[in-house]
């Protein structure tokens, strides 16, 4: 698992590659510890690069997304894949997360 | 049936989900991805779940696996060495508050992404079940 991170428009976009899973959900949190450190007022991760989501990295990202949102940030998801996006659906997860296409589309509606 | 029996150790949940699919995609060639997906999940979090709530992620408690392809369908029991649970009194991960808590979706999700899923009386032996399409 890889996060890579960019400036852009005043908004952090974080391309995450690989697993986010049980395995990986340590790795991610102290990734994202970082820029909650920072208080990162518009993250967005990108997740055209992932290929497997358990309930655990389901987790990191609603914990993830409670902090962004303690400090008045905000969080958005973009480029998941059907499948990806299906576990979103299942769980009603998508309710709770603002779930964009594409990432130009994010950048822009950050507002 | 195959037979498998793991210790009680975290690196043997990705070890065990790759050798099943491995299997699965050996005897089933041209299986979507999306259903191999959801199997690998629900192996993963019912291994995570027999280790760590099942054998109180006790090294000296095994896990016992059994799978085989039945009639197009992929079976699995998993058991643990635990004291059981009633899977059935487990808190909708999906109403109320409970969606902006961080846990409790590995179960729910098995029995969503799983044609069918069912406890022992004891509740430490899950058994689930796919159709092969």
């Amino acid at each position: 698992m890889r996060i890579k991170i960019e400036d852009r428009n005043g908004c952090s976009i974080c391309v995450i590659s690989g697993e986010v899973d049980i395995n990986t959900a340590p790795q991610i949190k102290k990734f994202f510890d970082r820029i909650m450190q920072d208080k990162k007022k518009k993250v967005l991760i990108n997740f055209k690069d992932v290929s497997y989501i358990d309930s655990s990295g389901l987790a990191t990202l609603v914990e993830l997304l409670k902090n962004i949102r303690s400090y008045g940030g905000t969080l958005k998801l973009s480029n998941l894949s059907s499948k990806i996006k299906s576990l979103f659906e299942i769980t009603k997860l998508e309710k709770l997360f603002d779930i964009v296409e594409e990432e130009e589309e994010a950048i822009k509606s950050f507002a | 049936m195959k037979r498998i029996r793991i210790k009680n150790e975290p690196k043997n949940i990705k070890a065990t989900s790759a050798k099943i699919i491995g299997f699965l995609r050996k005897q089933k060639r041209g299986l979507p991805e999306d259903v191999l997906f959801d199997i690998k999940l629900c192996i993963e979090e019912a291994l995570r779940n027999a280790m760590i709530h099942g054998n109180r992620s006790d090294g000296k408690k095994p896990v016992d696996i059994s799978y085989d392809i039945i009639d197009n369908r992929f079976i699995i029991s998993i058991e643990d060495q635990g004291k059981g649970f009633d899977a059935s009194n487990l808190p909708d991960p999906t109403k109320g508050r409970n969606l902006a808590r961080e846990g409790g979706r590995g179960v729910y999700l098995m029995y969503r992404l799983m044609d069918k899923v069912c406890y022992n009386d004891r509740g430490n032996c899950v058994t689930m079940e796919k159709a092969l399409l």
